[in-house]
């Protein structure tokens, strides 16, 4: 505990504060878009449906269907503005929060971090100091781990306060109907999401633990941690993979929408955009595949640092 | 007395480099110890390896009885290696309280740390950001923190470095006062003049090799030499007679021979009947010792390869 009390305090440096300073503003922009864009799709005028002629199709069963996917369109462009001032409530912003984090934003915020806090013990040449105190070097990587983990969850809790003040102001500003939803059923949903997205925060800090022991330096850390998450969209893309993709785990154990249907006027993450295929294969195998990552990242960091020669 | 660093054969090569060759070495409780040699030689190797940082391609070392690397061996060892790295964006204070969380439980971390950096003369700008200390700040930091857990054996590899003169007398004071109470300090140092006024052991590493090893002054008086003049006509007569001392001519009428006296010398050729016009007694300081040591064989040291 004292060890992991001391790596936290670490992290009470410039780049994290930084970095949550900018996870901060990124929610909030992304609010303010999202409510805008809610705003301008519950604008467009219900009862309308275009005829025939006007959608370009010949009377008949396409017609028909041509229709009903245009009035589903218009209805969900009209749902929008409750829907987004339903994900702005300030219980229920913490799944908004959750998914932002579980996906590229939060990868990228802990790829800087496991850089700083992780790899720079290499470069800043403090890792000697640090392991003539304390000589198990697996506890070492443990503080390490949870405390880069925790910092993680700090960003989460960062933007759900973020949004948790702004949304109100946002929806007040762009006029958007208020959200029918008990407090309870918001909080149910935020509280589930940020459970889920601690997961795959802890994921995303054991990538970059492993990251920075292969690397050994801040520069290289950081780099192959945002490498491999990218590399994990990429191959999740590619036909055949399915759900043998970490990204695909990280999508179904989220619950995240898939590829187009995540587009939203505001996305509940950035992450199954990426990702054409409808790969629900369920939350289980989803659970599975990010705990036997985060125990493989593990199990290569500590057996690879504790044969490494220390000479920086 | 127990030896507190006990290494056997112990080797080490990096990538093409052979660091260590079979270095043999005890360490005796109570010492201060130099441990001296020129850059690459392979001092700060073998620290590393003491300290579990490295590890050994062949070989054996005990510290304080423990087979090394073994982090519970590590509980009353202060380090200090190389130049000493902390964070830049804490105060020095502040670096020294991680530390002293990082490692085994200090009942009092506040106190030891403060007891510490006032031991190194830091209280005055302990809570300044490190990144704002001079190198010499920064050593003494980095000596503190080897004090912070009150050691019965220190490692210090180059402590000196950057420190004016007032902070290395202030140091050598220090390892003296440590010494006197029971701590076994382990030097590794540049600084000759230094480890010959506080070590009581000094070992020569070279090439990754021990070259030599003893009381820092038995070291000087093994290499006495005695420069004898003698009349030119019978220098040649007194070169033999006095062979069995590695003789060697030195000028048109001097020979200089490898002795602790001239007494000896002096009755050799006395016998003989050949008078010495002048004796002159060599005695090196522990530099030349350490320099006729550690140069090879045709001028220049070897390359660093850590």
């Amino acid at each position: 505990m004292r060890l992991i009390r001391a790596e936290l305090r670490k992290l009470g440096r410039p780049l994290t504060w930084g970095v949550a300073g900018a996870a901060a503003v990124f929610c909030v922009l992304l609010a303010v878009g999202g409510a805008h864009n809610a705003a301008l799709e519950g604008s467009t005028p219900a009862g309308h449906l275009p005829s025939c002629a006007e959608l370009g199709v010949p009377a008949g069963q396409q017609c028909t269907r041509a229709k009903a996917a245009e009035r589903a369109r218009v209805a969900q462009a009209n749902a929008q503005p409750a829907h987004v001032a339903a994900q702005l409530n300030p219980l229920a912003a913490g799944a908004e929060a959750a998914g932002l984090m579980a996906s590229l934003p939060g990868a990228l915020a802990l790829a800087l971090l496991a850089g700083a806090h992780i790899g720079g013990e290499w470069s800043g040449r403090t890792m000697k100091n640090l392991l003539t105190q304390q000589g198990w070097r697996w506890r070492v990587l443990a503080a390490k781990l949870i405390s880069l983990w925790l910092a993680g969850a700090g960003l989460l809790a960062v933007c759900w306060v973020a949004l948790a003040a702004a949304g109100p102001v946002l929806v007040r500003a762009d006029h958007l109907p208020a959200a029918h939803q008990s407090a309870a059923h918001a909080l149910g949903l935020a509280g589930s999401q940020v459970a889920r997205a601690l997961l795959v925060l802890a994921v995303f800090a054991a990538i970059g633990l492993l990251a920075a022991v292969l690397t050994r330096g801040t520069i290289g850390a950081t780099a192959a941690t945002a490498g491999v998450i990218i590399a994990m969209l990429v191959a999740a893309s590619l036909p055949g993979t399915g759900r043998w993709t970490p990204a695909t785990w990280v999508q179904d154990w989220m619950g995240f929408p898939a590829g187009q249907a995540s587009i939203t006027s505001l996305p509940t993450n950035f992450w199954s955009r990426f990702i054409s295929a409808t790969a629900a294969h369920g939350e289980l195998l989803g659970l599975l595949g990010l705990a036997g990552l985060l125990a493989a990242c593990w199990a290569a960091a500590t057996v690879l640092f504790r044969r490494q020669d220390i000479s920086g | 007395m127990a030896a507190v660093i006990e290494c056997r054969k112990l080797t080490k090569r990096y990538r093409g480099t052979t660091a260590l060759t079979g270095l043999d070495l005890s360490v005796e409780a109570g010492q201060v110890f130099g441990f001296l040699g020129p850059n690459g030689a392979g001092k700060t190797t073998t620290l590393r390896i003491l300290l579990g940082l490295v590890t050994a391609t062949s070989g054996q070392a005990w510290l304080n009885g423990r087979r090394v690397p073994d982090p519970a061996g590590l509980a009353r060892v202060g380090a200090m290696i190389e130049e000493p790295a902390f964070y830049p964006w804490l105060t020095g204070r502040r670096n020294l309280d991680l530390l002293a969380l990082s490692g085994a439980r200090l009942p009092a971390r506040g106190e030891e740390v403060a007891a510490a950096l006032d031991r190194v003369g830091l209280t005055g700008v302990a809570d300044r950001k490190v990144k704002g200390y001079s190198q010499g700040m920064r050593q003494r930091l980095g000596l503190a923190t080897a004090l912070l857990r009150q050691p019965t054996l220190l490692l210090l590899d180059e402590p000196a470095n950057g420190m004016d003169p007032a902070g290395i007398r202030e140091f050598r004071t220090l390892l003296r006062s440590l010494a006197d109470d029971g701590t076994t300090v382990f030097l590794s140092s540049h600084l000759l003049a230094e480890v010959e006024q506080v070590c009581d052991q000094v070992a020569v590493l070279q090439a990754g090799r021990l070259v030599d090893q003893g009381p820092a002054a038995a070291l000087a008086t093994a290499r006495t030499q005695v420069r004898v003049e003698v009349d030119p006509a019978d220098r040649d007569t007194a070169l033999a007679l006095l062979a069995p001392w590695a003789a060697r001519p030195d000028g048109p009428g001097g020979v200089t021979v490898e002795a602790a006296d001239g007494r000896t010398v002096n009755e050799v050729l006395g016998q003989a009947g050949i008078w010495a016009q002048q004796i002159v007694l060599k005695r090196p300081g522990l530099e030349e010792t350490f320099l006729e040591l550690t140069e090879p064989v045709g001028g220049g040291h070897a390359a660093d390869p850590r």
